[in-house]
């Protein structure tokens, strides 16, 4: 069982740093890639739950692996909008600081 | 059995088309082509939807893929889903037909991703309620999400439009996140995604994990329906989109996210067994309380419609909380339990074709005033009375003036808050409902009669009613508030089936 817990190990220290990525950093193309990283932890533990260990041979659900799948398209698809939408930002303000804009507060 | 999900291909199907036909129409010069493509296209998928929901109840699932029963991904059709789906699909069509004129005043480009984008939002929206397992619904749920982050920055020529939607994306994305990591910890438990197989390991308690997981849906699907800690994007992101698509937002698109809240949390996790009924109540009060609050304080006539259907989702949240509440704690009492979730699921419907129309005829106002300041729009009604007459339907439906629908599902959820009175919980959640529903319905008229009879300011008198083709939407939109009102009977029949789908 070790190593089930090593995997949510791993991907809660992702979660955890793409989640203060997203919350601190003031560049936007950072904050991206804080989500991404929320995403990479997510999809992390969902690969850990389909890891089966019985009797010492270990095996893995098809499920999990193509719901990872999936999901990995989907996270390129939110990535790729994300930072359309940063050169878009880029050309109104001539930054990526999430400060100099109007109305993104939290 | 895959014919039932006809209108869920159609959707799709139109939305491929579209990008094909489009240049298409524009080489002759027809630039409304798209839209009423996308119109046909959204009239077919609710006529087939009606055809099927005027047949005898029942639930159909069929399988996508994938043999047995953990490892499948699979669609059902039931009451619930059906009641739904026509929902979205008849603000779809609304919004649909108004974007035929709209989008050709304001000047857009790129009509051909924007119908693509609005036929897939739709199409997401129907597919989850349509998914049978936490799979499917996630990827039609990305599909709503990520058509929706892309239309609300459709005008990236304006600062305002791009900024709400990567707030809107950066919020919505988080929550999802929360949803599917919330997901992955009860397919972790339980070893499968199916709806029917969780409901059967969950109905005995499995502790910590179990609540965590319970508390990551609430809060990830919470925020697509912007509950109130995670509200902060929607009257950013509603105002920025075009009106079309603010009308589908603020109608229909929260609602998804109430309708996923609900569907996990009573047919996935069973309420007599885990206690979330006392938070959704405190998550509604605290929802429709704060956004009732600001809402006054607004200028921009799109903002305050944003910030007012915080607060209707307030009364959906507080309905289904007390539903949830009376299984847990007086389980003999389960009359009083539907009684609640009829009044939410009705105001559902009610709040989706107040709000959408209301939506739609300030888009009418702020097309030809040019201006969503209320007090430059101050007494243009008068100048445009037939869409002044469907903002006043709209608006006396939100207020829940009482022959109209808007009271009576705000009436069943009042009437089941009230029927345990020794109940302190339930009685003060009531109670604040009562002032909310009061001061809402105050403001709701403050804002007809402020825009429909106070004096002219200057300048107002050129201004025409607005052109046909969008009146025609809102005409729609009218009629069928009224039509609901009429036949209020079938209507609640339909929900109670549709409940004891859930409820079991």
């Amino acid at each position: 069982m070790i190593l089930h817990e090593l995997y949510f190990a791993a991907s809660l220290i992702l979660i955890v740093v793409g989640l203060y990525a997203i919350m601190s950093k003031r560049n936007i193309v950072r904050i991206v890639i804080g989500l991404e990283l929320l995403t990479l932890g997510v999809n992390l533990t969902i690969a850990t739950m389909g890891l089966r260990i019985i009797n010492g041979s270990s095996s893995v659900d098809a499920l999990a692996q193509s719901m990872v799948a999936i999901s990995m398209a989907i996270g390129a698809a939110i990535a790729a909008l994300a930072l359309s939408l940063a050169i878009n930002i880029y050309r109104h303000y001539g930054t990526f600081d999430v400060r100099k804009l109007r109305r993104l507060r939290w | 059995m895959i014919q039932v999900f006809t209108p869920l291909f159609i959707l799709l199907g139109a939305a491929v088309v579209t990008v094909v036909v489009d240049p298409l129409f524009r080489r002759v010069g027809f630039r409304e082509g798209s839209g009423i493509f996308a119109s046909i296209a959204f009239f077919f998928a609710l006529l087939f939807l009606g055809v099927e929901a005027l047949k005898p109840p029942k639930v159909i699932a069929y399988r996508i893929f994938g043999s047995e029963s953990p490892l499948t991904a699979s669609l059902k059709l039931d009451p619930l889903s059906l009641y739904l789906s026509m929902i979205f699909c008849g603000i779809g069509l609304a919004a649909s037909i108004y974007s035929i004129r709209y989008m050709i005043l304001e000047r857009e480009t790129g009509l051909d991703r924007y119908y693509l984008l609005l036929l897939t939002l739709i199409a997401g929206m129907m597919g989850v309620t349509l998914a049978n397992d936490f799979f499917t619904l996630y990827v039609f749920w990305e599909l709503m999400a990520i058509s929706s982050y892309s239309l609300v920055s459709f005008r990236k020529w304006s600062w305002e439009a791009v900024e709400a939607g990567f707030k809107y994306l950066l919020m919505s994305s988080i929550g999802s996140l929360m949803a599917l990591l919330g997901i992955a910890l009860l397919y972790g438990l339980t070893g499968s995604l199916g709806f029917d197989a969780l409901q059967a390991s969950l109905s005995s308690g499995k502790g910590l994990a179990a609540d965590l997981s319970l508390a990551l849906i609430i809060m990830g699907f919470g925020v697509t329906a912007a509950i109130v800690p995670f509200h902060s994007w929607l009257p950013d992101a509603h105002p920025a989109a075009p009106t079309p698509i603010s009308a589908v937002l603020s109608g229909v698109v929260i609602k998804t996210g109430v309708y996923a809240m609900l569907w996990s949390l009573f047919k996935v996790f069973s309420p007599s067994l885990y206690g979330f009924g006392t938070v959704l109540i405190g998550i509604g009060v605290l929802t429709m309380t704060f956004a009732n609050i600001v809402v006054v304080m607004q200028s921009d006539v799109k903002r305050f419609l944003a910030y007012s259907s915080i607060a209707n989702i307030g009364y959906i949240i507080t309905g289904i909380g007390l539903a949830a509440y009376v299984m847990r704690n007086y389980p003999s009492e389960i009359g009083v339990a539907m009684l609640a979730l009829t009044g939410a699921l009705f105001h559902i419907l009610n709040h989706a074709l107040g709000k959408g129309l209301a939506f739609l005829c300030a888009g009418c106002y702020i097309v030809r005033a040019e201006s969503r300041d209320l007090s430059e729009l101050e007494g243009i009604g008068a100048s445009m009375p037939a869409t002044t007459s469907a903002f006043g339907i709209g608006l006396l439906n939100l207020a829940g003036v009482p022959p109209l629908s808007g009271f009576w599902s705000k009436l069943f959820i009042i009437s089941a808050g009230l029927a345990i009175p020794s109940d302190g919980v339930m009685l003060t959640a009531t109670a604040i409902f009562i002032l909310n529903s009061v001061l809402a319905a105050g403001y709701y008229l403050w804002l007809f009669q402020r825009l429909a009879f106070k004096k002219k300011a200057q300048g107002n008198s050129r201004i025409k009613e607005a052109p046909m083709l969008m009146l025609i939407p809102l005409i729609i939109l009218a009629a069928a508030c009224i039509l609901i009102t009429i036949m209020l009977n079938p209507v609640l029949q339909f929900i109670q089936t549709a409940l004891e789908v859930v409820l079991g």
